[in-house]
């Protein structure tokens, strides 16, 4: 029985082992001119939320953990990631039209009004990531805001 | 006299043209025949205000879609869009059961050309 036992956790350390030669992409891409952070003005605040609580997600560039280097967590992250640029990727928010822009503004007041943004479990490992509700307001605030100052200024054109 | 009589119609030609501006309405086009009778068939049976399909409900409900701010309408025809190209509406459970509920695909199309349209429309504040 002990032998089995033994035989067991060997087994399972070398499997664990080998997962670590099959390492997902990372996803960490510099700052590009397409970010939104270099195409509109955001305001400070909203930065820093956007930074903490979105961008992991929803950019070309991730601010990796330690733990997030080690498989099988980072597919679980690289699943994520995909998962949630495909949905919204903010490096990419300059070559977006007016109405996918508008779309996604108003998605993300909606997302995060309902709580199904930022997802559970990152907000569980990351604290700070939690929105409360002053910041969905504030956020919702800006989307707003940008979305109507894209609209003015498209029918002006 | 003739100075407060031309000063009247002066004033009265302003006010008319400022009416005149402001009365326009937003948005007078209906929802074209071909439109609503597929609508009617294929969606409006969850997504109206009297729905008891909540999710639905929420997510778009055609009877108020007029009455939403012009943001919100825009990224609803988007999203109309957006589910009707990645076939995730009608949802697949539901045409197991009402499979005459399904989208051709040259209704789909009519609905893609609509709702592009509309957004459209929108943007250029037409």
């Amino acid at each position: 029985m002990r032998r089995i036992l033994r035989f067991v956790i060997i087994i399972l350390l070398l499997a664990f082992i080998v997962i670590q030669f099959f390492q997902p992409e990372k996803n960490n891409e510099g700052v590009s001119s397409n970010h939104i952070f270099n195409q509109v003005e955001v305001p400070e605040n909203i930065q820093t939320l956007l930074s903490t609580s979105c961008l992991d997600c929803h950019s070309n560039h991730t601010g990796y953990w330690w733990y997030n280097h080690i498989a099988p967590v980072s597919w679980m992250v690289a699943d994520h990631i995909s998962e949630g640029k495909s949905e919204l990727n903010f490096s990419e928010w300059g070559s977006m039209d007016i109405f996918e822009k508008i779309t996604i503004l108003e998605k993300i007041c909606q997302e995060t009004e309902r709580k199904s943004m930022p997802l559970k479990s990152y907000r569980a490992i990351h604290t700070k990531a939690k929105l409360n509700d002053e910041q969905i307001a504030e956020l919702c605030d800006w989307t707003t805001k940008l979305a109507e100052e894209l609209l003015a200024n498209a029918a002006g054109d | 006299m003739k100075k407060s009589l031309s000063i009247f119609v002066t004033l009265f030609f302003v006010l008319s043209l400022v009416a005149l501006g402001t009365n326009k309405p937003t948005k007078t086009q209906a929802m074209p025949d071909d439109v609503k009778e597929v609508i009617q068939n294929s969606c409006f049976g969850c997504h109206n205000t009297d729905s008891r399909n909540e999710d639905g409900k929420k997510e778009l409900d055609f009877n108020k879609l007029d009455s939403l701010s012009k943001i919100k309408m825009i990224s609803t025809y988007k999203e109309i869009g957006e589910v009707l190209e990645k076939n995730e509406m009608p949802p697949k459970k539901f045409l197991e059961r009402f499979p005459d509920k399904a989208l051709s695909d040259d209704h789909k199309q009519l609905l893609l050309d609509w709702s592009k349209k509309e957004a459209e429309a929108l943007v250029k504040g037409m």
